[in-house]
């Protein structure tokens, strides 16, 4: 990799590569991943246990749902509300926390344990859009594409991603790796152009930063947690 | 120390502590005098510190502008039911980005305000709505929870007080619908987030059906400032009807991007040329949005004005999130106006037909215009749907889809007229007659 793309490596991805008066502050300062730390998947205090990101790399769509520390989590979640229906959004997030999508089946399962019925729960998971009804790539790269990052280039930036990985908007390359689709405003607007990609933000994407971003994604590292991954792939390159 | 720029003519209270990462744990934060405001709050009658901010003029910071302590006194007294705080994160106004850098730089200056709060209206539980796509910030601010419950700051004993809150942080999981405070309310109890209609208000019947009070997370974080300081102090800052402080998130073809904190009042066009830096590329400033893409567009010649809600609402729009945006002259007005009203059409909840059908019609017609296949009509056409939306739904996304529209048309007739061929204008097809 040249010397021009390791520098941007290290700045771009993750966090606003124009820094302003804060370019003394390295990528853990602003992303706080040091003071977050591991996330157990029973979930720590019940207060956070339906709050984990629920896009990720790592995906099972075979997995067993709410079994061992799951269902500890999904235990703490019920403890926080006063119905069971009030745990549908996080028992939602929960599912495709652990297989990437939410099927059909997932659902009849999510309405058993909640005593609710499969078509109130489909009902409400199609209303969402971070649900995943079907599956998708390895990496769900999401550009916004509203008003402030529009009139600051935007469509440059979702057509890169497009041209990069050979894709239409919402199809999943045949390896498996990527899904690029265009999204509404993703509450990031002092950073235009921002792109998600599964649990985290890249800001100040230009089209130029498209293929270093996509090398930095690198391969889904198992037991993992993905937001770890593309930092450490840019410091050991 | 905004972020991520700053500037010497800003009011730091709430942005005091942006960019400094050892002000997110618990410890750096009581170090900067955090939770001094929770333990002189708890000493405190209930309705004293309704009180306090009442008098503070504090207005609710995520958009509509409703006097805070006057909210909290709508709240019942002794009725013996559970009551619940709302806290609404579910930032996503296109133009918003303030309440991203309030948690992630601050997490504790959120729950420390949240209690306060949840203290005065009598809640046993905060529920902190923070929309799905902020995971990254929904991690910090849950560690934040964490080390807040473990030192006592929350939980059935507060600080040996003996009062007890609980405090619960809920994802969304994207919907815009859903910041508005009913259709949260929806969201949160576990159904699509489809807004109620009012009354009942949700002071009388709220979250599970019980008195629920919801707030903007802006609006929770000043509350500390002001029970430590007084309601006096607080009037210190602003306008006489529009006190204190508020964070200016400035996007669009500024020099320098970001949020800027300053006393409400502050020029807009000061904002713009002297603290952002004026407009990028040598560029001319052609159109400001002045509080998320919900209000009507201001154009290059009406920005000399004061930023709080009265002097934005006599200038013919609304402070809203004071979420401002910048156009510059190298964009025709229909694009921003057609890529807002899509965003809208895709966010209506479909429960009213004056939202569903016409956010869709406005998007039609505009994105046919912007190809060159419009007509002079259409602009008329739009109009007459965009009133057909206004005031007509039970919430005003429906409202916020016309505003840019009818703005736009009334100040940028020019630009759409430059997309429609000459032919298809009014005045040719006259001369043909």
């Amino acid at each position: 990799m040249s010397r021009e793309t390791k520098t941007k490596l290290s700045k771009n991805p993750g966090w606003a590569g124009e820094t302003g008066d804060f370019g003394h502050l390295t990528e853990e300062d602003v992303r706080g991943t040091g003071y977050v730390g591991v996330r157990p998947p029973e979930g720590s205090h019940p207060a956070t246990a339906g709050t984990y990101p629920f896009m990720r790399a790592e995906k099972d769509p075979e997995a067993p749902l709410f079994e061992g520390p799951y269902r500890e989590r999904l235990e703490k979640i019920l403890s926080r509300y006063p119905t069971k229906q009030a745990a549908l959004l996080p028992a939602l997030a929960l599912a495709q926390e652990i297989r990437g999508h939410i099927s059909p089946d997932a659902m009849e399962e999510i309405a058993r344990v909640l005593e609710l019925s499969p078509a109130y729960v489909r009902g409400v998971a199609t209303f969402y859009t971070m649900y995943n009804k079907a599956p998708v790539g390895t990496y769900l790269i999401q550009v916004c594409t509203n008003v402030c990052c529009n009139i600051c280039g935007a469509e440059d930036v979702l057509q890169a991603f497009l041209d990069a990985t050979g894709l239409e908007q919402g199809e999943t390359s045949a390896d498996g790796r990527f899904t690029v689709v265009q999204a509404e405003c993703l509450g990031a607007c002092g950073f235009p152009t921002v792109v998600q990609i599964n649990e985290r933000y890249f800001e100040n994407v230009t089209p130029e930063d498209v293929p270093a971003i996509l090398t930095s994604l690198g391969a889904p590292q198992p037991g993992a947690n993905g937001a770890a991954a593309p930092a450490t792939d840019a410091e050991q390159e | 120390m905004a972020y991520p720029y700053r500037h010497e003519k800003e009011t730091r209270i709430l942005s005091e502590h942006f960019g400094d990462p050892a002000a997110r744990t618990l410890a750096g934060w009581q170090e900067r005098g955090g939770y001094a405001a929770l333990r002189k709050a708890l000493e405190m009658d209930r309705d004293a510190v309704i009180d306090v901010v009442k008098e503070s003029g504090l207005r609710g910071r995520g958009g509509a502008g409703f006097p805070t302590g006057v909210k909290w006194s709508f709240m019942p007294k002794d009725d013996g039911k559970p009551h619940y705080l709302l806290v609404n994160a579910d930032e996503s106004e296109p133009g918003a980005f303030k309440d991203r850098e309030l948690i992630r730089w601050t997490p504790h200056q959120l729950i420390e305000g949240a209690l306060i709060a949840a203290y005065a209206i009598r809640a046993q539980h905060v529920y902190i709505y923070i929309r799905g796509e902020f995971f990254e910030p929904a991690q910090i601010l849950g560690r934040a929870i964490e080390e807040a419950y473990a030192a006592g700051l929350i939980g059935q004993d507060i600080l040996g007080s003996g009062v007890g809150i609980d405090m619960t942080l809920h994802l969304g999981a994207g919907a815009y619908i859903c910041g508005e405070e009913t259709g949260l309310m929806n969201s949160l109890e576990g159904r699509r987030g489809q807004p109620r209609i009012k009354p009942p208000f949700p002071a009388a019947v709220g979250a599970f059906g019980m008195p629920t009070t919801i707030n903007n997370v802006e609006t929770i974080c000043s509350v500390p400032h002001i029970i430590r300081n007084g309601a006096e102090w607080y009037r210190s800052f602003g306008t006489e009807k529009s006190p204190g402080t508020k964070l200016f998130n400035v996007s669009g073809h500024v020099v320098r991007r970001g949020n800027f904190e300053f006393p409400l009042g502050f020029n807009l066009k000061e904002l713009i040329y002297d603290v952002c830096g004026g407009i990028r590329d040598g560029r001319e400033l052609k159109a400001v949005i002045p509080g998320g893409s919900s209000v009507p567009i201001l154009s290059a010649d009406e920005i000399d004005i004061a930023m709080d809600y009265e002097s934005v609402a006599r200038a013919g729009s609304m402070l809203g999130t004071a979420s401002v945006i910048v156009i510059d002259d190298s964009v025709n007005i229909v694009t921003p106006v057609r890529r807002m009203v899509e965003f809208y059409a895709h966010e209506s909840c479909g429960q009213c037909t004056p939202c569903r059908e016409g956010t869709e019609w406005l998007a039609k017609i505009l994105r046919r215009i912007e190809a060159g296949r419009g007509t002079e009509e259409d602009l008329d056409t739009l109009l007459e749907v965009g009133a057909n939306m206004t005031g007509t739904t039970i919430c005003v996304l429906s409202d916020s889809a016309a505003a840019p529209v009818a703005s736009s048309i009334q100040k940028f007739r020019d630009d759409y007229l430059a997309l429609i061929r000459p032919e298809a204008r009014k005045d040719a097809r006259l001369a043909a007659v």
